[in-house]
C-alpha cells in the first residue's frame, strides 16, 4: 500500500468512526430519572393533551376511532408520506405486542430521545422532538395512565420506506440538529398560564408538528414557529395560528379556549379536517389548560402568512 | 320616467313571474350557502350568552331556535343532484353518495331544534342542556358531509 492510499484509508476510517459516533443513540440512564411517584390520573391529562389516540387507536372499519374506542391503542393506522409508508405501532398495555412490558426508563427514552428499548432510533413521524420538551414527570405520569388502559393483541408490521430513509442510523445525525429539551419560545414573564400553555403546545400537544413549516431535512423551522405549513395529509395548508394568522388574528383568548372546548369558531363555523380529532382531545382538558393554550398562542411572535405557492 | 299604469303592472307581473323560479332552486349552491350563514349568525348571540359575554335573553334565543328549525326544514331540498360543485361549495361528495345518511343527519338537527323549542328555556341554566344537543348536530353533520376549505 502506498503512502497516499494509506492516508486516504486513514481518513475514510476516521470518517466512518466519526459518522458512527455521530449517529449513535444517546439514551438517558435510569439515574437521570427524577424522584417521582407516577400518578395515573395526572397522566390522563397528558394523554388527551398529547392526542396519543389520534394515531395509536386502532381504526374502526377503516375510520378514526371515536369515544371509548380511543382507549384501544392497538395501532395499525398507515401514514402514506413521500418517504414511504409509516405504520403506527401498538402502544396498548399488551406485554408482547404493545408496550406493557416496558420499564419507566425505556418509555422515557422512547418519548424524549426517540430511542426504542432495543436501542434503535425511531423515525420522527413519532413526534418525540416535541415530547422532548415535556417535563419528565409528565412523561412518567403518562406511562402510569397507559398502564391502566386495555391490552390489545396484534403486532404491527414495520414501516416500508425507500432508500435512504430506510437507514435508521442516519436519524442520529438528524437528532443533533433537531432534538432538544429547551423551549422554542422564551418568555420574559414568568406568568404561570404562559408556562403551562407552553408545555402543552410545544410539548405534549405537539402543535408545531403540523402548524410549523419544515426545512428540506424535515425539521421544524423555529423562526416560522406555528406560522402555518402545507398539509402533510393532503391538499391545502395547515393554518398560521400565531397572532398574525389570517384566520385567527381577531380571536380573543376566550374565543380560542371556546373553540378548543366546543369546536366552534367565533363565526360559528365548526372545526374541520384533521383538527377535529385534536379539538375533541383538547375538550377533555380543564378550562384552565385551554385558557393557558390560548394565552400562549396570543403571546408568541407573530409570523406573517407565507405567500401562496 | 313615467309609464302608463298598465305597462307598470306588466313589468311587475314579469318581475314576479321569475321570482318563484329563482327561489325554487335556480342556484341551490348560493341559496344553501346563505341559509347556512343565517344558521351561523343565529348561533352567535347564544354563544355569547353561553360564554358569559352577554345577558341571557329568551326572546333572542327563541328567535335563533326558530331560524334553525326553519333551516332544518329547507336544507333537504337545496342539495339536488347536479349541485355537487361550483361557487366554492364546501358540500362533500358524501351527501350524494350517502343521501340517506345525510338526510338522517339533517333530521337530527330538526329533532334537536324542535326539542329545544319545546323546552322554551327561560334561564341560561335551562338553555345550556336544551341547546347543547343542537350544537352537537352541527359538528356531527359537518364532520362527514362538509369538506374542509383552505
Amino acid at each position: 500500500m502506498s503512502r497516499g492510499t494509506r492516508t486516504v484509508a486513514a481518513f475514510l476510517a476516521a470518517g466512518l468512526v466519526a459518522a458512527w459516533w455521530l449517529t449513535e443513540p444517546r439514551p438517558l440512564a435510569e439515574s437521570d430519572l427524577p424522584d417521582h411517584s407516577p400518578v395515573a390520573e395526572a397522566g390522563e391529562r397528558i394523554f388527551w393533551a398529547g392526542g396519543c389516540a389520534s394515531c395509536h387507536a386502532s381504526p374502526v372499519d377503516g375510520k378514526r376511532a371515536r369515544k371509548e374506542k380511543k382507549l384501544l391503542l392497538g395501532g395499525g393506522l398507515e401514514l402514506e408520506t413521500p418517504y414511504g409508508v409509516f405504520r403506527v405501532p401498538n402502544i396498548s398495555s399488551h406485554r408482547q405486542d404493545g408496550i406493557g412490558g416496558w420499564s419507566m426508563i425505556q418509555f422515557v427514552n422512547a418519548m424524549q430521545r426517540g430511542i426504542s428499548p432495543g436501542g434503535r432510533h425511531y423515525y420522527p413521524s413519532f413526534p418525540y422532538t416535541s415530547y422532548a420538551k415535556m417535563a419528565v414527570t409528565d412523561v412518567m405520569d403518562l406511562k402510569a395512565y397507559l398502564d391502566t388502559l386495555p391490552s390489545v393483541s396484534g403486532r404491527i408490521a414495520e414501516h416500508t420506506l425507500a432508500f435512504p430513509w430506510n437507514l435508521r442510523r442516519g436519524i442520529g445525525a438528524w437528532k443533533w440538529r433537531y432534538l432538544g429539551a429547551g423551549p422554542v419560545i422564551e418568555f420574559e414573564s414568568a406568568d404561570e398560564a404562559l408556562q403551562r400553555g407552553r408545555e402543552l403546545v410545544e410539548g405534549a400537544g405537539h402543535c408545531g408538528e403540523c402548524h410549523t413549516g419544515r426545512d428540506r431535512f424535515g425539521g421544524m423551522i423555529a423562526s416560522r414557529w406555528l406560522g402555518g405549513a402545507p398539509n402533510p395529509e393532503g391538499k391545502g395548508r395547515i393554518p398560521n395560528i400565531t397572532p398574525a394568522g389570517k384566520n385567527t388574528a381577531e380571536w380573543s383568548t376566550g374565543d380560542i379556549a371556546y373553540y378548543l372546548e366546543s369546536g366552534f369558531t367565533p363565526e360559528y363555523d365548526t372545526v374541520g379536517g384533521s383538527m377535529v380529532a385534536v379539538q375533541e382531545n383538547m375538550a377533555m382538558l380543564t378550562p384552565e389548560d385551554r385558557k393557558a393554550v390560548a394565552a400562549y398562542l396570543k403571546a408568541i411572535p407573530a409570523i406573517a402568512d407565507e405567500a401562496r405557492r | 320616467m313615467s309609464y302608463p299604469a298598465t305597462v307598470r303592472v306588466l313589468f311587475l307581473l314579469l318581475a314576479t313571474a321569475f321570482m318563484p323560479i329563482a327561489s325554487a332552486g335556480d342556484d341551490p349552491v348560493h341559496e344553501r350557502h346563505e341559509l347556512m350563514e343565517g344558521v351561523g349568525d343565529a348561533a352567535k348571540p347564544i354563544g355569547k350568552m353561553f360564554k358569559g359575554e352577554r345577558d341571557y335573553d329568551m326572546e333572542v334565543v327563541m328567535a335563533s331556535l326558530k331560524t334553525w328549525h326553519d333551516a332544518s326544514m329547507r336544507f333537504g331540498d337545496l342539495f339536488p343532484v347536479g349541485s355537487e360543485t361550483g361557487e366554492g361549495t364546501e358540500a362533500a361528495p358524501a351527501i350524494w353518495e350517502d343521501r340517506a345518511g345525510f338526510d338522517e343527519a339533517l333530521d337530527k338537527f330538526r329533532v334537536a331544534t324542535e326539542a329545544a323549542l319545546a323546552a322554551s328555556p327561560e334561564t341560561l341554566e335551562a338553555a345550556k342542556p336544551a341547546i347543547g344537543p343542537v350544537f352537537e348536530t352541527c359538528k356531527g353533520c359537518h364532520d362527514t358531509y362538509r369538506i374542509e376549505d383552505e
